[in-house]
């Protein structure tokens, strides 16, 4: 049986009129025309909404859609001493910023950054939940170094501070933790680096450990990225669609995210197409290794567009596995 | 001789951000909204004359986005529902839906207007094909160099229609393009097509990514002159350019749009006199950044001109007025 999950982030406002707004409300509390409390009681409807939608939807494996978080970075470097938060630039290439973080003296852990809304996910949610942290390695890369002059030790220290995080989500209950680093795609000359840093990461955890690699090319990092301390591997193959015949040549004995539909245009995958591209990977893996996701996560999208998305993947995944594929 | 101009977008007056709200719920009507833009214009003219700087743009009053813009007004393309480019802010991005064509001129008339109020060059200011697709959902074309090359026809369409009308600058901005360096021969092969054939001096705009993956890929754009960025990345950028060396006219970016602080004049001359030591002098215009939309009013006009002052200042040192 193929299962599904999604990487991390969903949209956080809707066309539906009667939703809770989140805009609005971050508008009004801006203004001091509502309170924090206000505030934050948008916020938990906000995220009970996420967590419905992909619950009914039929996702097996979900996450909180990252709500409160800005981008990837930031809700992190916020909890880290040692660091400011700078000024706007652009996030890979995709037309969407985030704050850049600006290392200014050596790193230190401040607080937990994800502790507190993962709790919230647990006991909103009644299906299998999943945990998201940035990865050491893209978080550096993402950052603006005016200390270390030496990236090595940048993301070595990053490394055990993003550890305690994931100690503590783990302590709190996460059975399922994801380390993302698109970065690695971009810099795959690193790539003993960046093993070096989830280990320290990912030592002595007992939860499940996913390391996502979204956006790029997986062809330089092959085969030492099937050597990495964490129990799957995701791949994004919409944007790089030669990372699938990568992966289908490949030989190694890590379970897989496949992120199969493009969580970056509005087009609408055909069911028969996404059969045909699951048939093939399970021609290649057992069913059992495998989570069906979009390519990354589904804020790039419009709401409608997103939650059309994940309909249509757990659908045809459904289909598929119904149709005796197994 | 080192004359002065800016990216292309000025703030818009609360008069007019108030009536764009309003008639995007319907409350006001068309002729009103554009009458007020009339106006913005009419203001972001004197107010460039005032500062003194030597080419003006009409300041984008009726624009938001710079793709979504064009798309509203082009045949093909839908709009999406919201999505988050920062923090609490939305915009709404175009969806290429089948084959993109102009059924009219977009740009022209507020071209005309704003030359009709100066003596001074004007620039036409359109956004390029690269851009035009990289920021939009593609739910139509086969393949990206698809979608960019029917739109590098369209955007061309347009070019002309502002040649034909005078304008001595035309503007096609690229900012998508340091983003992708393995497409930037797409980027070029489209450039290539918008402006063929234009009598006016063409200028393309690129910021906010690393100049080095596609340094001196770029020369290559079929534009006269680049305008980029330097003062946000405190002029290291300098450095790529030395070597190979820069052939086109620059524009050299001195004024960081998104900070509030208004620049130093002596940094910022001490900024263009580095810039020299790369750039011939005969090539090099001045300008912000970017756009300066996202600064207040005050904000903007003060850095504008703390940047003249400063020209006028090198200029005199050098002995060249």
């Amino acid at each position: 049986m193929l299962k599904t999950t999604v990487v991390g982030n969903y949209p956080k406002i809707t066309e539906d009129k009667s939703a809770p707004n989140l805009r609005s409300a971050l508008n009004r509390f801006d203004q001091g025309r509502i309170s924090g409390e206000e505030l934050e009681k948008v916020y938990q409807e906000t995220i009970k909404r996420v967590i419905r939608e992909q619950e009914d939807a039929g996702v097996d494996l979900i996450t909180d859609g990252q709500i409160r978080w800005d981008d990837l970075v930031t809700p992190f470097a916020r909890n880290i001493d040692g660091l400011e938060i700078g000024g706007l630039i652009r996030f890979f290439d995709n037309n969407v910023y985030y704050r850049r973080p600006v290392v200014k003296s050596k790193l230190a852990f401040k607080d937990y950054s994800t502790v507190e809304e993962f709790g919230f996910l647990k006991q909103n949610s009644t299906k299998k939940i999943k945990a998201v942290i940035v990865g050491p390695f893209t978080f550096a890369k993402l950052s603006k170094d005016e200390y270390y002059n030496d990236i090595d030790k940048l993301i070595l220290d990053l490394a055990e501070i993003l550890k305690k995080e994931a100690q503590k989500l783990e302590e709190v209950g996460a059975e399922f933790i994801q380390i993302d680093e698109p970065s690695l795609c971009f810099s795959p000359e690193k790539i003993d680096l960046a093993n070096q840093a989830i280990k320290i990461v990912t030592d002595g955890l007992k939860a499940k450990t996913f390391l996502y690699l979204y956006f790029g090319g997986i062809k330089n990092l092959i085969p030492k990225l099937f050597d990495f301390q964490v129990n799957e591997i995701g791949i994004d193959v919409v944007s790089k669609p030669e990372n699938l015949n990568l992966i289908l040549d490949s030989s190694f004995d890590k379970e897989l995210i496949l992120g199969c539909l493009d969580a970056r245009n509005t087009k609408l995958e055909d069911e028969e197409e996404l059969l045909k591209l699951f048939e093939r990977i399970t021609q290649k893996f057992s069913s059992e290794r495998i989570y069906i996701s979009p390519s990354c996560g589904l804020e790039f999208l419009p709401h409608e567009a997103a939650l059309a998305k994940l309909k249509r993947m757990v659908q045809s995944v459904k289909k598929f596995n119904l149709s005796g594929n197994d | 001789m080192l004359l002065t101009t800016t990216v292309g977008s000025f703030p818009k007056p609360d008069y007019l951000v108030k009536a764009r709200n309003l008639f995007s719920r319907k409350k006001i009507g068309e002729e009103e909204l554009k009458e007020l833009e009339r106006k913005a214009t009419q203001e972001v003219i004197k107010l460039q004359e005032e500062i003194g700087l030597d080419i003006l743009v009409h300041g984008e009053m009726e624009r938001g986005d710079m793709v979504t813009f064009f798309a509203e007004r082009l045949e093909g393309f839908g709009i999406s529902g919201l999505v988050r480019s920062y923090g609490n802010r939305y915009y709404k991005k175009p969806i290429a839906k089948g084959e993109i064509k102009r059924t009219r001129p977009i740009t022209l008339q507020m071209f005309q207007y704003a030359q009709s109020l100066t003596e001074k060059p004007v620039k036409g200011m359109l956004t390029g094909p690269y851009t035009m697709c990289d920021w939009s959902f593609d739910e139509h074309f086969p393949t990206r160099r698809d979608l960019v090359l029917n739109l590098a026809e369209v955007v061309h369409q347009e070019a002309l229609d502002l040649d034909q009308a005078g304008a001595k600058y035309i503007q096609i901005d690229e900012p998508a393009i340091s983003t992708r360096p393995a497409e930037i021969d797409l980027a070029i092969e489209a450039m290539r097509m918008v402006t063929d054939g234009l009598k006016a001096k063409t200028i393309s705009h690129i910021c906010y990514g690393d100049f080095t993956t596609i340094y001196p890929k770029i020369l290559n754009l079929a534009v006269d002159q680049l305008d980029l960025e330097f003062a946000n990345n405190d002029f290291a950028n300098l450095e790529i350019f030395k070597n190979p060396r820069f052939t086109k006219e620059i524009a050299v970016g001195v004024l960081d749009v998104h900070s509030h602080i208004i620049e130093k004049k002596e940094k910022v001359k001490e900024n263009i006199k580095k810039a020299l030591e790369v750039f011939p002098l005969e090539k090099v215009y001045i300008d912000p950044d970017c756009g300066l939309k996202t600064r207040t009013p005050e904000e903007a006009e003060a850095k504008l001109k703390v940047m003249v002052s400063a020209v006028k200042e090198v200029k005199e040192e050098m002995g060249l007025n």
